[in-house]
């Protein structure tokens, strides 16, 4: 659960996320995913759907979604990448949009489109248990399992690489054909459990 | 608030839990996983299905049974490995040339110093040797020390020889009314009538819920009579048998 002290200022949440509060707070839906006509657009065409309410007052709002694990990133103008599924809340400072992702979103299930969340403040993302932070460097690439992808910061190359091979088609594959494998600078979101993806049954 | 602990190859924990969700292993050589439990790893590593080429050797040394070999993945390589499954609680325990049973679905990985068998309870599955595994659980695991009487649902498994038995609470199955009542749940049934009872020495692994974790199928047994989940034996009685009747 997340409790956000608002001073007069406000944050976008997922809609429908708020458990409680007190204090004078208004909730207002934001078309669009809240990134003005033309990031509605974009939504729109890329599927990358994310349902967001402008939440404003004085008070204290607490927010959680079906018992799922929140981690708070703090962005100092960095870009956080994170799937709109997993997007809790942002500070009303943070920019969001939408970017293309390749084949990686498309080996999870998500969609070819994923969400960024740019600027300086805070983001709560939401993870099945606690997530682990691991950091990628060039000595130290790292592979993800794509079901297991939350988000990510920093400049990094993301390739997809497969164990693919004629035993994957026998039947006897080793159900890690698919892996998101990381290259650069920057900290990786994992969560310690498994989306149901087209890639992991293989 | 600082941030979240952030963790690289030297910090990661080695053969330890990262979280209470998720477990490292430092990886030098060889693993059996289960499909699908890897979420991340730093290094080089490669994951083989078990059951043919010159993995076949290591199966027939670890794997007695063949029929679930296929759910298994050997990780190969040298890098740290995170495991984690469906956000359940994963803990790692060391077996010094002992043994311990777990329930199918409970098992993530292991070391190949450990053999694999089929329990010939059921849905369980039998570790024999030296090594390290790592079993999931849904909530912080319990030791208990028999003489002891755990719910079904909260049964993990058991280490060393403590013989598990059924056990019916003579209570509420005796005589006609509550034998009705057992079957049907008329006049208020505890949902406790039926416990597993363990004696003798050993551990008893309990988890602190009664929701179970989906289970693995463990292949199926030869179907002989006389093998616990084979064909049926004949039946001597009616099942009135059971109550006592």
């Amino acid at each position: 659960m997340l409790a956000v002290d608002l001073a007069g200022d406000g944050v976008k949440a997922k809609n429908g996320s708020m458990v409680a509060y007190d204090g004078r707070i208004g909730f207002k839906k934001l078309t669009g995913g809240g990134d003005g006509l033309r990031g509605m657009v974009t939504r729109r065409l890329t599927g990358e759907q994310m349902e967001v309410m402008e939440v404003k007052g004085h008070g204290t709002c607490w927010f959680a979604d079906r018992a799922t694990e929140i981690n708070l990133v703090d962005l100092r103008g960095e870009t956080l990448y994170v799937e709109a599924d997993n997007l809790l809340c942002t500070d009303s400072g943070l920019r969001t949009g939408t970017t293309f992702t390749g084949l990686r979103g498309a080996s999870q299930g998500n969609g070819l489109f994923t969400t960024t969340v740019e600027g300086i403040g805070r983001a709560a993302i939401l993870s099945d248990g606690q997530a682990v932070v691991l950091r990628v460097s060039p000595r130290y690439p790292l592979q993800v399992d794509p079901g297991a992808y939350v988000a990510h910061t920093g400049k990094l190359k993301q390739t997809l690489q497969s164990g693919v091979n004629f035993r994957t088609v026998l039947g006897e594959g080793s159900g890690e054909a698919f892996q998101i494998r990381f290259e650069g600078e920057g900290l990786v979101y994992v969560q310690p459990s498994e989306r149901n993806t087209v890639g992991g049954n293989v | 608030m600082s941030g979240p602990a952030v963790f690289d190859p030297q910090t990661l924990p080695a053969d330890d839990n990262v979280n209470a969700y998720t477990f490292c292993v430092d990886l030098h050589g060889q693993w059996f996983l289960q499909k699908g439990k890897m979420i991340a790893y730093y290094g080089r590593i490669s994951f083989d299905g078990v059951g043919h080429g010159r993995l076949d050797r290591l199966v027939a040394g670890s794997f007695h049974s063949p029929l679930h070999a296929a759910d298994w993945v050997v990780a190969e390589g040298e890098g740290k490995m995170l495991l984690a499954d469906r956000a359940f609680d994963v803990n790692s325990y060391d077996l010094e040339d002992g043994n311990l049973t777990v329930r199918s679905g409970n098992l993530l990985a292991f070391q190949p110093g450990l053999s694999l068998k089929q329990s010939v309870i059921p849905g369980f599955l039998t570790l024999i040797g030296t090594g390290k595994f790592v079993a999931a659980s849904n909530g912080p695991v319990i030791f208990a020390e028999p003489p002891i009487r755990v719910d079904p649902q909260a049964l993990v498994g058991w280490a060393d020889c403590p013989s598990p038995c059924h056990h019916y609470d003579h209570q509420y199955l005796r005589g006609v009314l509550g034998g009705v009542r057992a079957l049907t749940g008329l006049g208020g049934a505890s949902g406790e009538e039926h416990q597993f009872e363990f004696t003798g020495a050993g551990q008893v692994l309990l988890q602190s819920t009664e929701q179970l974790m989906a289970e693995r199928d463990t292949g199926s047994v030869p179907g002989q009579p006389g093998v616990p989940g084979g064909p049926p034996a004949p039946q001597q009685g009616g099942p009135q048998s059971r109550f006592g009747l």
